[in-house]
């Protein structure tokens, strides 16, 4: 088991190793130059050269790839040409500032889709289950964009106005000083993750209670709620925690939209305009954080199955 | 890494939110908000939000280096130039009480208001004047505002409130350049870390890309102004958001309302529109040094192709004003020709000239609002004519990379300039952005004489034939000015139309008042 997680962490170090190969290469595509982003239509040719060597894109790329990667490897991201200061001051409160976002929308949806998941699978083929089942279909064929606009319309500028449509925070201020700032963001991002939890939860949990162990369970005259929780749920961590886990990682890049909307002083909105300014550094620091992030909850929700998995967990190892 | 399921942005998201806003009229119009507040007479106190479109990692305080919105109402909040341009666009005093040219306008004297003062309370002295135009024009690290300074040869302290201004050739015109926002004056000992100006507002916070704030300054010079006793500027980067915080109350004002959306915005009780006449002009820039522009013919043909009120009404939703190829509508020798579409004309010219089936690349991009617009309307109609325009829609980034003033068959926005200095910035083979390569000699001798003639009947003389070559054989292709809308909520008052281009009374919050 242990071999089997160290390969699993291996193979996470080697996708983010060509991950950033990618991020780098990609970066470079990007059409038009920084310095001249920066400047503006005010550029003129004097100030353009002095901030290409400034920014030292006159060196090779091979070279700028090397120590940009170093750099991250002893923590330091590099120069963002905007601010013209290290990416790291930049993104640090950016941060703190979408993980919060996410944290509290997994806190806040994970356990209610797990519920609703749960309720529809356990009472299959009633009017619950088609209600539950309809909705979160419903809900998962709509994107972020038009769940967030409609929140807009109804809680903060139409129906009701009794939400802010945006996050609003003094220099220097926490995005958490205003609480009431985060609940149409949250509201979305869990809007968005909760269908497809609950449908992964209820058809997972379905299977496994038509399964024959649990028939066997039932007719050795165990109570449903011991069937449920002993022999049904267990089986169903490992797909579940991989949905989990899929969810948490598209939230990492979901941020991004309604960060865009709701003006959330997050990583996403830091990468929309730093593609617009041909800030690469940070595009770079971003994607590559973005990209980490979504290697590390995969990895997680696979040390989850095989630590949840009986016949792995059982086996001494070595088993794939 | 964004998931499948989060599409990228698109022209269609942004209509999707335009949809959601549609639908909130809607909704407001059955609901129907509390009434309206009204601003009432001028009052003191209170705190004034502000939405400004645009701006990110890269915004400055630097005074002379503004180069987006949130830093243009940053710079006109904390500093003055010696002049400045009020609603109507005309030039009135401001740190200077006076600035008058010397016979022959060969130099200019600028005579310091007495009693202005810096945030800091120290006076504003002639050194500060001299060290302010030094800062500008350094060679070293010229600023934005340098560009138009080119004849400034030098600036000397000519007395205890004075400074002379010594040009390189004789400008009767050169006070209109101390008039730009890029021009505020700064103390000699002046540090971007320390902000500090003449303005009606002193520098209290700043976060890039987010939001700065700043308080009344006591000891500023007008009487009364600035009502509100704090200023705070927020950026948005995305007019949904923007249009959303003053729906829900969390701004007080926004600039730039889309053309397409002021019905819907307008709709609301609570909120005032401001419609502004500008000067502003967005015109297809055709290079003529390149085939198949160096024909006079082609680009005569190409201008009669534009439907110019059609345009102004699809493309502006009709807030906006018909132009035909001139800019600098507010000047006063202005030549208000009148161009109208002709297709039989241009497909006689373009036969003419050899080019009946004529195919273009536009390079288009949403450097403004309506910019995009503007070339997908104009390509419908070139092929009445016989023209096939393909467009190549670029970011605003690649737009203004490299290869700007390169492209042969573009795109521009300026705002509200007269004839002389708008001709010295983009007319002129000198000019820094000639986007046209427009490089005519008998144009050029005609602006070279109107720059320096001091006589004002022989420069207006000569400024409208100017006018009348480029008219004739220029190579812009200029369909309208575009009004300006923003919009406020109703308890807000002071602001007016103002026909500078800037958003919310040219940005000068001083006039402003909150009715909270």
């Amino acid at each position: 088991m242990t071999k089997m997680i160290l390969r699993r962490l291996l193979v996470s170090v080697l996708v983010l190793f060509v991950v950033s190969v990618l991020i780098f290469g990609a970066t470079l595509l990007l059409p038009g130059d920084p310095a001249r982003a920066i400047l503006g239509q005010q550029a003129t040719p004097e100030r353009i050269a002095a901030l290409t060597e400034q920014l030292g894109l006159d060196r090779p790329a091979w070279e700028r790839y090397f120590s940009w990667l170093g750099g991250i490897l002893t923590g330091d991201l590099g120069f963002s040409a905007a601010t013209q200061g290290p990416v790291g001051e930049l993104l640090g409160g950016r941060i703190a500032a979408s993980a919060l976002l996410l944290v509290v929308t997994a806190v806040i949806s994970t356990p209610i889709a797990l519920a609703l998941g749960a309720w529809a699978a356990v009472r299959r083929g009633t009017r619950t289950d088609s209600g539950v089942s309809g909705f979160s279909l419903v809900l998962a064929a709509l994107p972020e964009f038009v769940i967030g606009v409609l929140l807009v319309v109804v809680f903060a500028t139409s129906v009701f106005r009794i939400l802010p449509s945006v996050t609003i925070a003094r220099p220097g201020e926490p995005v958490w000083a205003r609480p009431e700032q985060l609940v149409l963001p949250v509201l979305t991002l869990a809007l968005v993750v909760v269908p497809y939890v609950v449908r992964m939860t209820r058809a997972t949990l379905s299977e496994t209670l038509d399964a024959g162990f649990v028939e066997m369970a039932r007719l050795k005259g165990l109570p449903e709620r011991t069937v449920l929780v002993r022999h049904a749920v267990p089986h169903t961590i490992g797909p579940v925690a991989q949905v989990i886990a899929m969810q948490l990682a598209w939230l990492a890049g979901g941020v991004v939209v309604v960060e865009f909307l709701f003006r959330y002083p997050g990583i996403g909105e830091a990468l929309i305009d730093a593609v617009a300014n041909r800030d690469v550094q940070v595009v770079q620091a971003i994607t590559l954080i973005i990209a980490a992030f979504y290697v590390l909850v995969n990895l997680a929700a696979d040390v989850a199955g095989i630590l949840a998995d009986p016949r792995i967990r059982t086996a001494s190892g070595g088993v794939s | 890494m964004i998931s499948p399921t989060a599409a990228p942005f698109t022209r269609r998201r942004l209509l999707g939110g335009a949809a959601g806003l549609a639908a909130a009229a809607f909704l407001a119009g059955c609901g129907g908000p509390a009434a309206a507040r009204d601003a009432g007479p001028p009052r003191r106190g209170g705190v004034l939000r502000v939405g400004v479109t645009g701006g990110g990692a890269s915004d400055t305080l630097d005074p002379h280096s503004p180069a987006t919105n949130p830093d243009i109402a940053r710079t006109l909040s904390l500093y003055e130039p010696l002049l400045h341009w009020d609603d109507a666009y005309t030039l009135q005093p401001a740190v200077a009480e006076a600035v008058r040219p010397d016979p022959g306008a060969r130099t200019w004297t600028a005579t310091i208001r007495s009693g202005i003062t810096f945030h800091d309370g120290r006076p504003v002295t002639p050194d500060d004047v001299v060290a302010t135009f030094r800062r500008i024009t350094d060679p070293d690290d010229p600023k934005s505002g340098a560009s138009q300074l080119g004849i400034l040869d030098d600036v000397v302290v000519a007395g205890d409130r004075q400074v002379r201004f010594v040009l390189s050739e004789p400008s009767p015109v050169f006070d209109q350049y101390l008039a730009e926002y890029s021009c505020g004056i700064v103390p000699t000992d002046f540090d971007v870390e320390r902000p500090v100006g003449t303005g009606a507002f002193r520098f209290e916070s700043f976060a890039a890309g987010q939001q700065s704030a700043f308080v009344r300054y006591d000891g500023y010079w007008r009487p009364d102004q600035p009502w509100v006793d704090r200023l705070e500027l927020i950026n948005f980067s995305e007019d949904d958001a923007r249009i959303n915080a003053l729906l829900s109350g969390q701004v007080d004002a926004i600039d730039q309302v889309p053309l397409s959306l002021t019905e819907v915005v307008g709709a609301y009780e609570s909120v005032r529109l401001l419609t502004s006449e500008t000067g502003g002009w967005l015109p297809f820039t055709m290079r003529v040094d390149v085939a198949p522009f160096d024909d006079v013919r082609v680009r005569q043909a190409l201008r009669l192709i534009a439907g110019r009120d059609e345009m102004v009404n699809q493309v502006l939703s009709g807030l906006g004003t018909h132009a035909s190829d001139l800019y600098a509508r507010f000047d006063p020798e202005y030549l208000d020709p009148r161009r109208e579409q002709d297709i039989e004309r241009a497909r006689d010219l373009l036969s003419a000239a050899g080019k009946p089936n004529l195919s273009l690349e536009l390079v288009t991009s949403p450097i403004q609002a309506g910019a995009v617009e503007a070339a997908q309307v104009y390509a419908t109609q070139a092929r009445a004519a016989g023209v096939e325009i393909g467009l190549r829609r670029v970011d605003t980034s690649t737009f203004f990379s490299d290869q700007y003033l390169q492209w042969e068959f573009a795109q521009s926005f300026w705002n509200t300039r007269n004839y002389i200095p708008q001709a010295s910035q983009s007319s002129m083979p000198d000019a820094p952005f000639n986007e046209t390569h427009w490089d005519d000699a008998e144009y050029q001798g005609v602006i070279r004489r109107a720059r320096s003639e001091v006589d004002t009947t022989l420069r207006a003389q000569l400024v409208r034939r100017a006018q009348q070559i480029e008219f004739d054989r220029g190579g812009y292709l200029i369909w309208g000015y575009p009004d300006r809308v923003d919009a406020h909520q109703a308890y807000v008052g002071g602001l007016v139309p103002n026909r500078t281009g800037l958003s919310l009374s040219g940005y000068e919050f001083r006039k402003a008042w909150v009715n909270a």
